[in-house]
């Protein structure tokens, strides 16, 4: 057997599930946005869901409400891990516990996330009573409203918990492989700390973060789960919408839950190829 | 020129029962190039780190100019260093690697550029400062590291195995390089590396290390005439070490009694060492032995021959016109001029 | 001689003070760090054992079981949801690594012309959101009598989790050195005796890291579930918004520790192939 055809034959079951379900998937759902499906008998291909997802404006509220969730929580989450791995990579006391914190928040899903959060950030949760506990404020309504909010607050905050961890670990593996030489090199030049971390160690772990950034900011950018749990009803995410769209009585919304969906889709392809161009050109290296 | 000193500097490190660096005086005169010269983990890197401010000491001083600097961080120091691996900063071009020291003390722009190319042209390398890294060979790269370093003018250059990383030919290239830049512009400088012929070409004076502590220090030919131990002999390539008892003029060895040259050491035990190219062929005076020819190899220039005294193995270097004399099994004479004999103590 | 002896102690005893400082300021940042990483967990335990716990009270003024009591009740639905999970985490481990495990291969030693197309295709599913590609595939599962039954759920978890045991299994791959394989043959093994005594044992560190992402973000699916299952398959994560929603907390939490238990044990289980997980971590969007 030619090995072309061995490397083929060993891809095919891989090739074949992308394929049927993932790009068939898409390709349906964009079929069934045209409104054609022969399979249950629509057979006339129209636009209608797309012009009554672009003169939606709640559809553009949810767009730039996930928008805005996805680019907030990844950022706060970015600083917050560069910052912890920085502090990771040093030797102290209680290093391992941490370590393992960060590696146990790993395996906790987001659903268990929201309901955390849920528990915890209420106006009666459980961090609002630790507040009252120290007399900082009376009753439940003294304490800021972060679930079901209108910034959001609640699911940012849980996105940050949940991301900063997962990106902290790949950062400090990079700082890990880089090594401290140039750190060495820089300050024998007379680089203090700040300038050593502005102008070596950011420049050095950028490409490797922006890899990580944008997979949390793809997952963040679709995420369903945490919305539906502690988010406002209305208005709310983009992939929420498309559920109620999708599983409401009236079936004639279908079509529009595809449509919204395959723009969804497509959006966040291109939020991606966007951010990783951007990121090739400002880091310049080989 | 800055006057370095090294005084009785400590530094053990943690989880560790000795020191890598244990009570080290050393002095490094202004302007010149001393070399810290010793095997891996001998503890010069961990110096150089100790005097550069990358590392603190357990206990000692280190004074420039008789200052003692030892509070003073690192990047406040003005000592700049070239490390083995070039280190250049991949994502900055050439020049704004070199610019780097000089941006970080927030020096104009223009100043900046000024300098940029006045070092590259001083480096041989003109042109070059749009260049990325990685366009660059393993020697520009280096000669670019350098470039980094002098920029700033420091007051010590700081060399960490510069040449070790770089192929033969290039070895002695950017050796040249940092011999007449370092006379040229009068910079103290200490040199790292385990490569005695590197200390022996570039510096002024060499420091031997072992196990964190200073053996020998002094002009590179004295280390060839008269080591100060057996460890210091043998990293310089001496090859045969003779144990001996020494009374006054002469030595009783093994192989017979030699006659030396009267030294420091009269009395007590002692290791000789001749070098193998000072050994004679045939009889000459005194300390004439008879020896059997073992093996020989020829090493295009000289032929290096082995040979048996008393069951001792002795090596000598000779000149190649002479190699037929050496045929397996033959018995020769040799001498061993007793200027050429030197004592170690034991 | 003496004022230098002076400036020396001053500058001495100044650096001394930077030291600690900066010890203090450590301690504060891993002190914060440890407290963000905690308390989201805290009330999920406490909950679950909690019988009256109402603000302002920090921990709760009467503790019961009744929620556990609840959840290991074999006529209530938690045992047969956690069953239900477990079967479709496990069926699709088992499917990914089979078909994971020669596609990193083919992957992880070979270039081909069209391998870029490949590697894009297998990583897309982490751009694109997952609900565009569920809401097209629902339709024809239904027509195929996939749609509420556990093989349909496993098939649409395999989307989203065949990117990362590809991507893991190509890391390990990339290392692995086929001369060990050439050397068997040549001693006269068959190819099934190579694959099961030389190839499986030298990659499995890479299998058992790629198996625990697999099994945790089937785990973990809701939208996916919730989409295909139609009601019918009852995983625990629905369960646990069901219970979340409807304002049990007491059983939410119950529900919550149970479903996080088997990553923290997988995390203390693998620990040490995990420390090679970093490597994997780095490789990510490679």
């Amino acid at each position: 057997m030619s090995p072309k055809l061995k490397i083929w034959l060993m891809l095919m079951p891989a090739l074949t599930v992308i394929t049927l379900l993932f790009l068939g998937g898409l390709l349906l759902g964009l079929a069934r946005s045209f409104n054609y499906m022969p399979v249950i008998g629509l057979t006339d291909p129209n636009v209608d869901a797309y012009i009554k997802v672009f003169t939606n404006p709640e559809f553009y509220q949810a767009l730039g409400l996930s928008l805005y969730i996805a680019v907030t929580a990844t950022a706060l989450a970015t600083i917050l891990a560069v910052a912890s791995a920085l502090l990771l990579r040093e030797t102290f006391p209680g290093k391992r516990i941490i370590t393992f914190l960060f590696q146990l928040n790993l395996t906790i899903p987001h659903i268990v996330g929201a309901v955390a959060m849920l528990f915890l950030l209420t106006q009666s949760g459980f961090l609002a009573r630790i507040v009252h506990f120290f007399g900082f404020i009376e009753r439940p309504a003294g304490f800021p409203i972060l679930i079901y909010d209108d910034f959001s607050l609640g699911i940012i905050i849980q996105y940050v918990w949940k991301e900063a961890p997962f990106m902290g670990l790949i950062t400090l593996a990079i700082l890990q492989s880089m090594g401290d030489d140039y750190e060495a090199v820089a300050q024998s030049l007379g680089a203090n700390r700040w300038q050593r971390l502005f102008h070596v160690i950011i420049p050095l772990i950028t490409p490797g973060v922006m890899r990580a950034y944008v997979v949390a900011f793809a997952f963040t950018f679709g995420a369903f789960e945490v919305p539906y749990l502690i988010g406002k009803t209305y208005p709310t995410v983009l992939p929420v919408l498309i559920y109620y769209r999708y599983t409401d009585v009236d079936l004639a919304m279908r079509p529009e839950a595809m449509a919204m969906a395959l723009v969804l889709a497509v959006i966040s392809t291109i939020l991606i190829f966007t951010y990783m161009a951007i990121s090739r050109r400002f880091t310049r290296v080989d | 020129m800055t006057h370095v000193l090294l005084d009785n500097l400590t530094i053990t490190f943690q989880g560790m029962s000795h020191p890598a660096v244990d009570a080290i005086d050393l002095e490094m005169e202004e302007g010149k190039l001393t070399a810290l010269l010793g095997p891996s983990g001998c503890g010069k890197t961990t110096t150089m780190k100790l005097i550069a401010g990358l590392l603190k000491p357990s206990q000692g001083d280190i004074l420039f100019d008789g200052k003692s600097i030892l509070s003073v961080p690192a990047e406040k120091r003005n000592t700049a260093m070239v490390f083995q691996k070039h280190l250049l900063f991949p994502y900055m071009s050439i020049g704004e690697n070199i610019a780097f020291g000089l941006r970080m003390r927030r020096e104009k722009k223009a100043f900046r550029e000024q300098r940029i190319k006045e070092m590259l042209d001083f480096v041989h390398l003109p042109d070059m400062a749009r260049r990325r890294p990685a366009q660059l060979s393993g020697g520009q790269q280096q000669r670019v590291a350098l470039a980094r370093a002098l920029v700033v003018e420091p007051d010590v250059l700081l060399l960490d195995e510069p040449l070790s990383a770089l192929d033969a030919h290039l070895r002695d290239e950017m050796g040249e390089l940092i011999r007449s830049i370092q006379t040229k512009l009068g910079i103290t400088t200490l040199l790292v590396t385990h490569d005695q012929e590197e200390a022996v070409v570039l510096a002024d004076k060499i420091a031997v290390m072992f196990k964190g502590r200073i053996c020998q220090y002094d002009k590179p030919p004295v280390f060839y005439q008269r080591p100060a131990s057996v460890d210091v002999a043998e990293f310089f390539g001496a090859r045969n070490m003779i144990k001996a008892t020494m009374q006054g003029k002469s030595a009783e060895t093994v192989v017979g009694t030699l006659e030396v040259e009267p030294g420091e050491l009269t009395t007590g035990k002692a290791v000789l060492t001749i070098r193998p190219e000072e050994i004679t062929l045939g009889e000459n005076g005194v300390n004439s032995l008879e020896a059997k020819v073992i093996s020989k190899v020829y090493m295009g220039t000289h032929v290096r021959v082995r040979f048996l005294i008393k069951g001792i193995e002795i090596e000598g270097l000779f000149t190649k016109e002479t190699m037929s004399e050496f045929q397996e099994g033959r018995i020769l004479t040799l001498s061993f001029p007793p200027k050429s004999i030197w004592a170690i103590p034991d | 001689m003496a004022k230098d002896t002076m400036t020396m102690t001053s500058q001495a005893e100044k650096s001394i003070v930077i030291r600690r400082k900066k010890h203090v300021r450590r301690w504060i940042a891993i002190s914060f760090l440890m407290t963000f990483l905690i308390l989201p967990l805290i009330p999920l335990f406490i909950w679950s054992f909690g019988f009256n716990w109402f603000f302002p009270n920090v921990l709760p003024t009467r503790w019961g079981i009744r929620a556990w009591a609840y959840v290991f009740d074999p006529t209530a639905q938690i045992l047969p949801a956690l069953w239900d999970s477990l079967v479709i985490a496990i069926g699709t481990v088992l499917i990914s690594l089979v078909i994971g495990i020669p596609a990193g291969r083919a992957l992880g030693l070979n270039v081909f012309r069209g391998k870029r197309l490949v590697e894009f295709l297998v990583l897309a599913p982490t751009i694109v959101p997952p609900l565009a590609v569920v809401l097209g595939i629902h339709v024809v599962f239904l027509k195929l009598g996939l749609a509420d039954t556990l093989i349909g759920v496993i098939l649409v978890h395999l989307i989203p989790v065949l990117p990362y045991v590809t991507l893991v299994l190509t890391g390990v791959f990339a290392n692995y050195d086929p001369e060990f394989e050439d050397q068997a043959r040549s001693l006269g093994a068959g190819t099934i005796t190579i694959i099961w005594r030389i190839m499986i044992p030298s990659i499995f560190p890479g299998i058992i890291v790629a198996a625990l992402f697999s099994f945790i973000i089937s785990w973990a699916q809701y939208v996916t579930t919730l989409l295909i299952g139609g009601g019918r398959v009852q995983t625990l994560p629905l369960l646990l918004y069901a219970f979340a929603r409807s304002g049990d907390y007491a059983v939410t939490g119950a529900i919550s520790v149970i479903f996080i238990t088997p990553g923290i044990l997988m995390l203390l289980f693998t620990s040490r192939y995990l420390t090679g997980k970093n490597q994997a971590l780095g490789g990510i969007g490679r």
